[in-house]
């Protein structure tokens, strides 16, 4: 049958054949490869301050300086200098917050979706409590609580956003926890976490890695917002959302400040959306079910 | 009776979230008493002020009597200036309700109107523009856009003003506290145009945060609807295209499409605290933001809850809606 | 009962181009060398090739064909909703005079509205979920000219005309608050609201009981004979259209192979595919003797290219040097009953194949007379959970004992609803039964890990969706080995295993490789039961393990299951709803209705000779092979 091919390529390698995968990964090895090379990459220090040379303009306008190439903010920064440290944190907090978001939400939809009855019950009450309180607030009022820092903004974006794993993974579960090949497992002697891990795991593998992508973005974005009201990283680190809100400030004067951090957000969150939209249809279950017919 | 249970279920969770905004507060902060004081303070300054806040006392008793307050409508007063909390958020929550409703309604229009717009030209070049248009907003987080639309529509093409509810120039009687019933209860109509055009950046830029999810999932169950055998069956009947689509397929399609409305009226609300900070709005959102900039307890407690009784209210009313249309909902 | 024409028509309302109501005998829908492409490169496959057919006034015309012949793709052609990409290559149809095929789409949109109804397979999912019956049948009334103020009384006549109860009430239920079979009267009663003058029933009893599909007949006859209206009747179910239909056509792979009268047709055959088809069939009275399995099954359409000249050849017994490169064409060799077959009206008694021709197949081996499982007493009560412990407590299996020996083949027979599958389920340990107790070997078993064990090294199930029974993302190799992952075991191993189970269940050893999705229903059945035999269980528990499958596939695991019993001395729990199946195999039945069981014993004496009321009218509900008796009663 025609179809022995299909289902005979990995499906890592039928994510490669997809066009928006490559290209999402592509920007994404880029950011990473500009986080860790930076101090190679940047021409200058994130904090080094030229209290002589505020509010550049870019090195091609008029009166722009060359050793400024994005020019600079109202401390005299270099903007390109801030830009390109700015990954490290983005970098981070892309990698981290959503494996720890992924990895909570997911234990607990196991377990609801798995035991059934006054756990599952229990599981999605809190779920909905949790989500009762818009994100931002949240995250907002647990930044408070917490302090800003690298490792709680982590810790706060986990917090929030592994309802949203929870919720969906845990319908995948239930679904897949009622087909007969689940039954079929037990009665051939595998136990609950033989079952879990080898039967139902598999089965919301492709979700939940489509999810993870989309929460790379989403983390980004919230480590924006939390830097635009000022609760975020310690204050010496750049990051792309602090120099949104510095750029606002001085947006009359230079806008450069704000077109850079601005831009690189936006791609940034479209690679990972590229990413996740491609690896979602890669791994669309309908493509196991296709029959010769 | 039970189908009233199913929307009212939400009115009990209001005490939890009441107190996870208390504990996590109260209970996370490693010293809650550095973030209320200058460096400088005394010993005895510290003392005093532990007491008269009340925080010396067991927490579930702490709780107890910020519980009987708050019921009572006393949410307590503002580190900052002293001001009872709940006039001043009561004072700013017209402005956000006002612009919750706009973007919201901005928001259904546009996620609609493009859902159907794709599926009645399904197939076409057309169904492929409004799915890359959708994947780009997406992508792009509210706030993003409003500071591209100021950035291009305010200071770029000068079209629209950005900053603060009014014309400096203007101001208006507050009567109701919404800014558009006031202009028309004084019947200045310079000040409500005013008012419209600077509503204008910050609901489109919250309904794009919106649209696109809404889009989608109508997009896709219209397209899954069509999959089924009762629309099958009903062409099979004679009945046309435009009928079909109207009478059966909407209706169906509507329920997933509520659904996210609901989810999404979170995000709204969530959204309007950046709005209003970006956009100089005097709503609840700038008090969130001061009121964290200055570690004001009790004014942050108050929003939170604020926030968490407005996203259930709207939740309640698309549970309630979702009752309306499913019928299958309604049967115990 | 007012008929149907006496509601005033609103004639400009209606506006279908004038169709005189034909008297009986003049042709109302005629195909003419119907084709129909799929899309395909480098030529495009013919999914329907040459059919030819009339349909008078009055008369049924049955097609019958197994899934994939192109029974569907007929109805989708009429209503001209065909597949994206497929299109009518050639030959004409005929509607009353009039080019069905090339008339303008509105005109062909009020035809469907008035003069053509469908009644469709899965009456449940035809029905608008979010809508009353009542809302649903006001729109057709509406559409049809009925008057606003007059649409409520005939729409209770209709459901009433149908045989619902409290009509009144059942317009303001849902869908999902009725039966399958009281939607299928809804459905049938929309299609025969506007006195149509033709009516597709696509397969509409399949999804029932066999009782719901006799009164189903049943209505449809009478609907027929009292309007004046063609039928076509499609199935599978060749022994149902010989006594519903006048006429059959019987479709394989897009073509016919035969056409005639309905009664003739059954009892003699002309063409190898039919009387394969027959063959296959077990019966439920007459002699017992051994299924004729066709081997293979029937072509998809990818295959269709390949395939020169007659189409049935690679699986036909009596097939010649003649039957390709050319297809044979019909031809008529007895009155009105044409064969697409270079044998015609003489066709050769058939070799028959390996397994057919093993006599002792078919008996049951000489075992000890101890029963090794004894279930005593067995019952399953739901309770609704809840806040508010609304709702009754439902029975799902009432005092249930029965009892296996080794090698022992027993059926369990009921309809929906009747508690067989929660039996299955019970004995099998995936549901703990609220009263009385299942004794293995002498020993009760009960909810313990380590009876658990035991449980299920004595006793498999075969589920009966083998596609949602098999993990879609293991291959073959994998899934009949599954029980031993649970136990150390060394890879060579397990690899060797699964090639003795693929080769025990008639599986070629290449398809170890293979993923579920890569192959058809009867090969992924096969897969199913070489997984519950890995371990050698002494009980095979299989809940309708055939009910999905063709005829000629369900007799290939029929007889792979009699030769399973020869070669393990395994004995087997079959729970079914068709009492032909459950005679072919099992040597003693129980009949179970509403979670009791009415009547056991030995198949035979209870089939012949049934006592209870239940019983006997389960056996009245299926089609009687002799066709002189009148059925449905």
């Amino acid at each position: 049958m025609s179809n022995l091919s299909l289902s005979a390529q990995t499906p890592f390698r039928r994510a490669l054949g997809e066009p928006s995968v490559l290209i999402g990964a592509t920007l994404l090895l880029l950011l990473v490869a500009l986080a860790v090379f930076a101090p190679w990459l940047a021409p200058h220090g994130p904090n080094e301050q030229d209290l002589l040379s505020t509010l550049l303009p870019p090195a091609w306008a008029h009166g722009g300086d060359r050793s400024f190439p994005l020019g600079t903010d109202a401390l005299g920064q270099c903007i390109l200098s801030r830009l390109i440290y700015s990954t490290r944190v983005t970098v981070i907090i892309a990698l981290t917050a959503p494996l720890g978001a992924a990895l909570l939400g997911c234990a607990l939809a196991l377990i609801a979706g798995y035991r059934g009855g006054r756990i599952e019950w229990a599981i999605l009450r809190m779920v909905d409590l949790w989500m009762s309180f818009p994100a931002i607030v949240l995250a907002l009022v647990l930044m408070v609580a917490l302090s800003p820092g690298l490792l709680n903004v982590i810790i706060a974006i986990i917090l929030v956003d592994w309802t949203r794993f929870c919720r969906v993974i845990r319908a995948d579960v239930v679904v897949l926890r009622r087909k007969d090949y689940v039954a079929a497992a037990r009665i051939t002697g595998a136990s609950h976490w033989q079952v879990v891990m080898k039967d139902i795991v598999p089965g919301i593998t492709p979700t939940l890695v489509s999810l993870i992508s989309l929460e790379m973005g989403i983390s980004v974005v919230a480590e924006s917002i939390l830097s635009f009201v000022g609760m975020s990283v310690e204050p010496h680190v750049p990051t792309w959302g602090v120099m949104i809100a510095d750029g606002l400030k001085s947006v009359f004067s230079s806008p450069w400040g704000l077109i850079a951090p601005v831009a690189c957000t936006v791609l940034t969150v479209l690679a990972t959306t590229c990413l996740g939209d491609g690896l979602r249809r890669t791994s669309d279950p309908r493509l196991f079910n296709r029959s010769g017919s | 009776m039970s189908t009233l249970w199913r929307i009212l279920w939400r009115v009990p969770m209001l005490l939890f979230l009441a107190a996870i905004v208390f504990l996590v507060l109260r209970v996370l902060p490693a010293d809650p008493m550095g973030m209320l004081l200058p460096p400088s303070a005394t010993p005895a300054d510290v003392k005093a002020l532990t007491e008269a806040l009340g925080l010396d006392k067991p927490i579930p008793m702490q709780f107890g009597i910020w519980l009987g307050h708050a019921l009572h409508g006393d949410l307590g007063r503002t580190m900052q200036s002293g001001q009872a909390v709940t006039p001043l958020i009561l004072k700013a929550l017209p402005v956000t309700l006002q612009l919750i409703f706009c973007g919201l309604v901005l928001g259904v229009i546009f996620g609609i109107g493009g859902g159907l717009l794709a599926f009645r030209y399904r197939g076409t070049r057309i169904e492929r523009a409004v799915e890359v248009i959708n994947s780009i907003s997406i992508s792009v987080p509210e706030f993003l856009w409003a500071i591209l639309l100021i950035l291009g529509v305010g200071i770029g093409l000068q079209w629209l003003p950005f900053l603060g509810q009014l014309d400096a120039n203007l101001t208006v009687q507050p009567v109701t506290g919404f800014l558009l019933i006031d202009a028309i209860v004084a019947g200045d109509l310079a000040a409500w145009w005013s008012g419209v055009k600077h509503l204008a950046l910050p609901s489109f830029a919250l309904s794009l945060g919106i649209a696109p999810p809404l889009m989608r999932i109508l997009h896709s169950s219209l397209l899954e609807a069509y999959t089924e055998d009762y629309i099958a069956a009903a062409r099979l009947r004679g009945l046309s295209e435009n009928r079909i689509l109207v009478r059966h397929a909407l209706k169906n399609a509507a329920l997933p499409t509520v659904s996210m409305l609901g989810i999404q009226a979170s995000t709204v609300i969530g959204g309007t605290l950046l709005m209003e900070t970006i956009f100089g709005f005097p709503g609840i959102g700038s008090l969130m933001v001061n009121a964290i900039g200055a570690n004001d307890l009790p004014m942050i407690q108050g929003l939170a809850l604020t926030y968490a009784v407005a996203v259930q209210a709207v939740n309640m009313a698309t549970d309630a809606a979702l009752l309306l249309l499913n019928p299958r909902l309604r049967t115990p | 009962m007012s008929p149907a024409h006496a509601i005033p028509w609103k004639p400009d309302l209606l506006q279908v181009p004038p169709v005189q109501t034909q008297p009986s005998g003049v042709a109302l829908l005629e195909a003419i060398g119907l084709t129909v492409s799929a899309p395909g490169s480098p030529e495009r496959p013919q999914v329907l090739r040459d059919v030819s057919f009339t349909l008078r006034a009055g008369a049924t015309l049955g097609l019958v064909g197994e899934s994939g012949a192109g029974k569907s793709m007929l109805g989708r052609t009429l209503a001209r909703h065909l597949p994206e990409g497929f299109s009518v290559d050639a030959g004409t149809l005929r509607f009353g005079g009039e080019d069905l095929l090339g008339m303008p789409a509105d005109d062909h949109r009020r035809l469907l509205r008035a003069r053509i109804a469908f009644i469709p397979q899965e009456p449940t999912t035809a029905l608008n979920p979010v809508l009353t019956i009542g809302q649903q049948l006001q729109e057709h009334l509406l559409h049809l000219g009925v008057a606003k103020d007059e649409w409520r009384e005939r729409a209770t006549e209709m459901l009433a005309e149908v045989r619902i109860h409290e009509p009144a009430q059942v317009l303001d239920k849902y869908a999902f608050q009725l039966s399958g079979g009281m939607c299928q009267r809804v459905m049938i009663a929309m299609a025969f609201a506007g006195d149509p003058q033709l009516v597709v029933s696509d397969e509409a009893t399949t999804a029932l009981d066999a009782s719901t599909q006799a009164h189903i007949v049943k209505l449809i006859r009478s609907l027929q004979q009292r309007r004046g209206t063609g039928v076509i009747f499609v199935t599978h179910d060749l022994g149902l259209a010989a006594h519903a239909c006048d006429e059959l056509v019987v479709l394989y792979a897009g073509e016919m192979a035969e056409r005639g009268p309905a009664k003739r047709i059954f009892t003699r055959s002309l063409h190898p595919y039919t009387q394969a088809l027959q063959r296959a069939n077990p019966h439920l009275t007459g002699a017992r003797r051994l299924l004729f399995s066709l081997p293979g099954q029937m072509p998809g359409i990818s295959d269709f290219s390949s395939l020169k000249g007659c189409r049935f050849q690679p699986r036909c017994a009596v097939a010649t040097d003649t039957c390709t490169p050319h297809v044979p064409a019909m031809r008529e060799v007895l009155p009105e009953h044409h064969v697409r077959c270079v044998h015609g009206a003489s066709a050769p008694e058939p070799l028959l194949a390996a397994d057919a021709s093993d006599a002792t197949l078919l008996h049951a081996p000489r075992m000890s007379e101890a029963p090794f499982l004894q279930v005593e007493g067995l019952s399953k009560t739901y309770t609704p959970r809840g806040w508010l412990r609304r709702g009754t407590s439902m029975h799902a299996v009432k005092d249930v004992s029965l009892s296996i020996a080794p090698g022992e083949f027993v059926g369990i027979v009921g309809e929906s609803g009747s508690g067989k599958s929660s039996l299955a389920r019970l004995v099998m340990g995936l549901e703990t039964p609220s009263e009385g107790r299942i004794l293995l070997n002498g020993k009760a078993l009960v909810a313990r890990a380590e009876d658990w064990e035991r449980r299920i090294a004595s006793i498999q199930m075969i589920f009966q969706d083998a596609r949602s029974a098999l993990n879609p993302r293991r291959r073959v190799q994998s899934l009949v080995t599954q029980s031993m992952e649970s136990r150390p075991h060394l890879h060579s191993d397990r690899k060797a295993r699964a090639r003795e189970l693929v080769g025990d269940v008639g599986l070629a050893p290449d398809m170890l490789a293979r993923f579920p999705s890569q192959m058809s229903g009867g090969q992924r059945q096969r897969v199913n039961i070489g997984r519950a035999l890995c371990d050698l269980p002494q009980l095979l528990v299989a809940d309708e393990i055939v009910s999905g499958l063709d005829v000629s596939v369900q007799a290939q695991i029929l007889n792979l299951l009699l030769r399973i019993r020869r070669e393990h001395k395994i004995s087997l729990l079959l729970i079914s709803h068709d009492l032909a199946v459950v005679r072919y195999l099992c040597s003693r039945v129980l009949v179970m209705h509403r979670g009791v069981v009415v009547e056991s014993g030995e198949t035979e004496a209870v089939f012949a000779n049934p006592t209870h009321a239940y019983t006997k009218s389960l056996l009245a509900a299926a089609p009687p092979r002799d066709l002189q008796v009148r059925w449905p009663a």
